[in-house]
């Protein structure tokens, strides 16, 4: 669905019990449509192909963006919030599709090579396989240039996991948190990598930014976009109060 | 007698021979016997430690072989050594401390450990070399690429590691260290 100029959200049902239920775990993905040459597009967090309950959400998601008019072949850039692998999963599988160059956090990669054998065997007990993943590039804190004249902030928000990365993009005030925080919460800290105190910190620091737009990595039992400054405002201090007290 | 009955003969005549022969093996043939069962026992145990057995409880294992715990013990670090020869090539130091660690405990050699832990860093130190210098060739050639493909900006660090020169590289001098620790075998074995 179009978002904001072309920007396209693609959200992973998950708003009610029932749909958790149903559809099982994947995360939200964000298109940028037509920001590279050739009229190629970025995706951002492309999720897995199938999931623990057995969705086809590689599928899902060609379906959602065909009826946008956009084809999984056209994706020029894939960026992986982090190396989860709900979040990662499917880059490989597009990359056979259409080419896309593939892109971590520079500090995610070192942590996942590092800590594989650690991290998967945490994952794969929760019942998450971790797919291979060969990028093409690392993506550090810094300036995202892309295409003519798009630009992105890089920034990097540990916490959920070491090397998680966030994706600012200024003019459109749309910032891409991945699994930071959602509409009344907060990532996980329980798994290799995850660290609450990291994560307090990373959100005061993107509490701070100019946000009309944030998107988040899954619909937790609430809407995976929030919408409007004073709506991320209220949504900050609501986890500043009842989450960070826990965290 | 029927057909069925010779072939159920037959089959009991081929598990007589069998035992027969068991109990007919030469002294040597029954070492060898022996030596396998160890040596599987030693990888077994090896495997166990890796995946988590303390120290001591390898050492309650071994107690339960009071003869053959020295041939036992060389089997277990034959196989932590080789272990340890696969995992070099992932950057992880506390997999290789730990191989190391019981290498120490089982062989009592603190030279030959100090030997391998050389032998470790070397090849640590050679491989950032080697990269560094990959990483300015290549990395320059794969920004020209991606700013093509109109990805640029002080964000972007070009990963080099999936690339053929790379992996030749890496490849050749993971060999070249994994034979070198492959000969601090034959120091560890003469126990």
């Amino acid at each position: 669905m179009k978002l904001v100029n072309n920007f396209y959200a693609y959200l992973w049902p998950g708003v009610t019990m029932q749909e958790m239920m149903k559809y099982g775990n994947n995360c939200n993905s964000y298109l940028v449509a037509n920001a590279l040459p050739g009229n190629k597009h970025i995706l951002v967090d492309p999720g897995q192909v199938v999931n623990e309950t057995r969705q086809k959400c590689l599928d899902r998601l060609i379906s959602e963006m065909k009826k946008d008019g956009f084809r999984i072949e056209d994706v020029g850039l894939i960026i992986n919030t982090h190396a989860h692998p709900d979040h990662y999963g499917a880059s490989e599988e597009i990359r056979k599709m259409s080419g896309a160059q593939v892109a971590i956090g520079k500090e995610e990669n070192e942590f996942l090579q590092l800590a594989s054998g650690e991290m998967s065997q945490a994952l794969k007990s929760m019942g998450f396989e971790m797919p291979e993943i060969h990028p093409d590039l690392y993506l550090s804190e810094g300036e995202l240039r892309l295409g003519k004249d798009l630009v992105a902030q890089i920034i990097l928000i540990p916490g959920h996991s070491d090397g998680h990365i966030g994706i600012y993009w200024p003019e459109e005030k749309i910032f891409m948190g991945g699994d930071l925080v959602f509409d009344g919460s907060t990532g996980r800290v329980d798994i290799p990598g995850g660290s609450a105190e990291a994560l307090k910190a990373s959100i005061e620091r993107i509490a701070k930014l100019d946000i009309e737009y944030l998107l988040t990595g899954h619909q937790y039992g609430s809407p995976g976009i929030i919408k409007g400054k004073e709506q991320i405002k209220r949504n900050f201090e609501i986890i500043r109060r009842s989450i960070f007290p826990y965290l | 007698m029927s057909g069925d009955d010779k072939e159920l003969k037959s089959a009991f005549d081929i598990a007589m021979e069998r035992a027969q022969k068991l109990g007919g093996l030469s002294s040597e043939e029954k070492k060898r016997l022996k030596e396998g069962e160890l040596a599987e026992v030693g990888d077994a145990l090896g495997k166990r430690y890796l995946s988590g057995l303390p120290i001591r409880d390898v050492e309650l294992e071994l107690g339960k072989y009071k003869e053959d715990r020295q041939i036992l013990i060389s089997y277990l670090i034959s196989y932590l050594l080789s272990s340890l020869v696969d995992k070099i090539s992932l950057a992880n130091p506390d997999d290789v401390e730990k191989i190391l660690e019981a290498i120490r405990h089982f062989s009592k050699r603190p030279k030959v450990i100090e030997g391998i832990r050389d032998i470790i860093n070397e090849y640590q130190i050679a491989l950032e070399q080697a990269r560094q210098e990959i990483q300015g060739e290549l990395g320059t050639a794969k920004r020209k690429e991606l700013a093509k493909k109109g990805i640029s900006g002080s964000a972007v660090e070009p990963a080099v590691e999936a690339s053929p020169e790379w992996l030749e590289t890496s490849q050749h001098l993971l060999s070249e260290y994994q034979k070198r620790l492959e000969g601090t075998k034959s120091s560890l074995q003469a126990l």
